[in-house]
């Protein structure tokens, strides 16, 4: 298999190691926006044959398209016009952005990717994502599913973290009684509980994809929210620019799902977790939806993970598989406000 | 005896004393409006997480 990687971050670098570590990747062309300061990553990431990388140019862009499997956008930077590429050549794309409007420009080349047979899968890290995959795994264990609400906690590499500053300043659209409304950014604080040593957290609302993706895959559904944790610090200065330079990789990160709906004609709630490094959650995410969209496990066209993955029970066993937890909440908790 | 300009002395140390109290009587109840109306507290909450083996998640899914 031979892969395109545009974006060599911290994402992309943790998807990079697992599709050459456990998928047997036979070449990786890593394109990158500043080729200088990916080097010693690349580096370590595998031999000068197996590993190349190169600027990220449209000339570079469609050479190595010419013999890849996929590629995988794993940059800050709008990506549809690599993608819209790549459908052309038919070959299939991985997102992780979980940015609204990259979302939406993705979703767009979804008629022209179906045409193709190729899969765009938007959304491909953590939340959105890993978060997508444990809603329609508890989707599916209910008999109505009604409302799904995600919260997740903490960010990737610097890029991630920019992004999450940015995302609690911008207005929320989150599904209300079936129609999508506009909320007041970082609003509407819950405390969640996550799994693993990470425990509770103040979430609030932030502009993030996974309403989005998990709307089109589930649209019966009325109510669908996502949250992200975020202290008062984070909150009063977001509208400012960051106030000191992002960590390098964030080291504590967990995603929390709960689906509400019926089953047996009672009220039934599923609430579902998992833990881990940011950027190693959202890699392992890619890497495996990558290998899935190549193996032909995905619907073709466009979509997020709930929408394009049929078998999310599969998938999910692949990803505990390789190391990442996945928990199910057992006991009752207060039922939020949200 | 204390003339005019120690009994100004006093009356602006007891002043001053006076404002302060004020000052911190708001503070405290500025202090106790917020705690009253805030939302914080752990709820209780009984129950913990399983972790799920690849078995479990394959199985339970009813399209698979």
């Amino acid at each position: 298999m031979q892969a395109v990687l545009v974006g060599l971050g911290a994402v992309g670098g943790r998807a990079a190691r697992q599709l050459l570590s456990a998928h047997g990747l036979t070449r990786l062309t890593v394109l990158s926006r500043h080729p200088d300061r990916a080097v010693p990553t690349a580096a370590l990431l595998g031999q000068p044959g197996v590993v190349g990388l190169q600027r990220l140019t449209q000339a570079n862009f469609h050479a190595a398209l010419a013999g890849a499997d996929a590629v995988l956008l794993a940059s800050p930077a709008p990506g549809r016009h690599w993608a819209a590429a790549a459908v052309a050549a038919g070959v299939p794309v991985v997102s992780v952005s979980d940015e609204p409007d990259e979302a939406r420009s993705l979703l767009h080349l979804g008629p022209d990717a179906a045409r193709a047979g190729v899969v765009v899968a938007a959304g491909a890290g953590m939340a959105p994502g890993l978060s997508c995959l444990l809603a329609s795994w508890a989707v599916h264990q209910l008999a109505q599913a009604e409302e799904v609400h995600v919260a997740s906690l903490g960010t990737g590499g610097p890029a991630c973290a920019r992004r999450h500053h940015a995302a609690l300043r911008e207005a929320v659209e989150e599904r209300r009684a079936g129609e999508w409304v506009r909320r007041p950014p970082a609003s509407g604080r819950e405390l969640v509980w996550f799994p693993g040593e990470v425990g509770g957290a103040d979430c609030y609302r932030v502009n993030r994809a996974g309403p989005l993706l998990l709307g089109r895959a589930f649209p019966e559904l009325s109510v669908v929210t996502t949250r992200s944790a975020a202290s008062r610090r984070d909150r009063m200065t977001s509208w400012l620019p960051m106030l000191r330079r992002p960590h390098p990789e964030g080291t504590v990160g967990a995603v929390w799902v709960e689906v509400r709906g019926r089953a047996g004609g009672l009220a039934e709630s599923k609430v579902l977790g998992s833990s881990g490094r940011p950027a190693l959650v959202a890699g392992l995410v890619a890497a495996t939806a990558l290998v899935w969209a190549v193996r032909g496990r995905l619907r073709p066209g466009a979509g997020g993970l709930a929408e394009l993955v049929s078998q999310p029970g599969a998938f999910l066993a692949e990803l505990t598989e390789l190391g990442l937890p996945v928990y199910e909440f057992e006991g009752t908790t207060p039922a939020p406000t949200w | 005896m204390v003339g005019p300009k120690g009994r100004n002395g006093r009356a602006g140390l007891l002043g001053l004393v006076g404002r302060t109290l004020v000052a911190l009587g708001f503070a405290v109840l500025a202090a106790l409006v917020v705690r009253l109306r805030g939302t914080g507290g752990t709820p209780p909450h009984r129950g913990g997480w399983r972790q799920l083996s690849a078995r479990d998640l394959s199985e339970a899914s009813p399209e698979e």
